[in-house]
């Protein structure tokens, strides 16, 4: 997705044509998306509507059987380091191990990405997410909330251009999901671009500044938030999600 | 290279570290060896068969079957809360992945030859006596080897429907010059045989592993990626 306007500004990412298929079916079925720096995307949609299958495209988990993925210039693509430390990925999987410190967690990571001054960027994002007093705790100790804070940590402790977030608030509690929505705050930071994929619409539209609606593999729908807030939009996804799905 | 060897080691600590606290893998493969030398003590008859002419293979029969064992849960620990997505996330390159799992998996396993030999040298009154040197490097050759395949195959199972269950199928053929030339060496290293009389089997066990490592590194990316 683009808008007018956003032409003369290369795009950050830049997805064109994405399909993938598993046995003989689409689960993505020509997904375009481009997005500029600062730029933050909410997809909603319905279950099987293959929003996880296009974050994992974008992040390079993921082999497109059509269409190519490109970050600032370089191509993602699966199988390839490439571009990797660019992109930050945080699913309801916490991608941690519960025999690891939640230090050691991010030291393991931090050594993978190749990250220098390790131990600095450790104490900031601990302390970001609130766990700097349970560090050398095991993370198998921790409570839902806290790994998946602790999984946020591990997100951006490479400090990447691109975070692709897939239905991070799964499992959380209130007030974990408060602490949650508290940090990606801070991502609307104007130099990060961020993809949020999730089913709860008032969570998404608080920080999107951009929407799109997924059914069947398809872009249903696409705006900006300013269009959303003009119209009853829980009514309009349903609407719209039936109506490709063909309920209606 | 800094950053390749770095990597490297990094996915190797982590694997021994998670070992070293939940001693899942060496527990398992501790009790399973311990219970073979016991049967085997039972099973065989010592006045009709000397233990050290068929130690060799038993030997290495048990290290074949305790480390299918332990190699089996390598990417099982890994699927706990999509631990493995995420480091297929990071841009480590994938051959260092796969070295670093065979590094941390070869320290293990060495730790079970350890076992196999204490247990073997205690059930069977077996004397390494003068060959001791010889014969740990000739298991420890060997076992690269097998530990190269295994990692490999282990990655191939634990993305199947028969998860560890189809390890077996997949890795013994594989192993048989393992099996063939480690058993050799093993039992004319016991009946005291000259080194210079293993020497070319040796090579054989170490180019055999030379073999696995380069071509498990190339074909893990293959493996792992979807």
């Amino acid at each position: 997705m683009s808008f007018p306007g956003e032409a003369e500004a290369p795009p950050l990412l830049d997805a064109q044509g994405l399909v993938r298929e598993f046995a003989g079916i689409a689960a993505v079925d020509g997904v375009d998306v481009s997005l500029p720096s600062g730029g933050f995307l909410v997809v909603f949609g319905p279950n099987g509507a293959g929003k996880t299958s296009l974050l994992r495209m974008l992040g390079g988990g993921l082999r497109p059987t059509r269409g190519e993925v490109w970050l600032g210039g370089e191509r993602i693509e699966a199988g390839s380091p490439r571009g990797r430390e660019r992109v930050g990925v945080l699913s309801h999987q916490t991608f941690l191990y519960g025999h690891l410190t939640a230090r050691e967690n991010l030291r393991f990571y931090g050594r993978l990405f190749g990250l220098s001054d390790l131990d600095r960027r450790l104490q900031h994002r601990l302390g970001e997410v609130g766990l700097l007093e349970r560090a050398d705790d095991l993370a198998s100790t921790f409570s839902r909330g806290m790994r998946q804070r602790l999984g946020l940590a591990r997100t951006l402790l490479h400090d990447p251009d691109l975070v692709l977030l897939d239905e991070p608030y799964t499992g959380l509690d209130p007030h974990a999901a408060t602490v949650l929505r508290t940090v990606l705050e801070t991502l609307r930071d104007g130099r990060r671009t961020v993809i949020l994929v999730t089913h709860n619409l008032t969570q998404g539209l608080e920080l999107a500044d951009r929407v799109a609606i997924q059914a069947r593999g398809r872009f249903a729908w696409e705006g900006r938030s300013t269009d959303v807030q003009a119209r009853d939009f829980e009514g309009f996804y349903r609407e719209t999600v039936d109506r490709i799905e063909g309920l209606r | 290279m800094k950053l390749y060897l770095a990597q490297l080691w990094a996915v190797a600590w982590k694997d021994l570290v998670i070992e070293f606290r939940s001693r899942e893998r060496v527990g398992a493969m501790a009790g399973f060896t311990v219970l073979v030398g016991v049967l085997f003590n039972y099973a065989i008859d010592p006045t009709l068969v000397r233990p050290e002419d068929i130690a060799s293979g038993l030997v290495w029969l048990t290290i074949v079957f305790a480390g299918t064992l332990g190699l089996g849960r390598t990417f099982e620990l890994e699927a706990q809360d999509g631990a493995f997505q995420g480091v297929l996330m990071t841009p480590v390159p994938r051959d260092a992945l796969f070295l670093g799992k065979v590094l941390s998996n070869y320290v293990i396993l060495l730790a079970l030859v350890l076992i196999v030999l204490g247990v073997f040298g205690l059930f069977f009154s077996l004397d390494w006596g003068s060959s001791l040197g010889a014969l740990v490097g000739a298991l420890a050759l060997g076992t690269l080897g097998f530990v190269a395949v295994g990692t490999l195959f282990s990655a191939v199972s634990s993305g199947t429907a028969m998860g560890g269950a189809l390890l077996p199928i997949l890795l013994f053929p594989l192993l048989v010059p393992v099996v063939i030339y480690g058993t050799s060496v093993t039992g004319r290293l016991l009946a005291g045989r000259p080194f210079a009389e293993v020497e070319g089997q040796l090579r054989i066990l170490g180019a055999f592993a030379l073999v696995a490592l380069a071509v498990g590194a190339g074909l893990f990316r293959y493996v792992v990626e979807e």
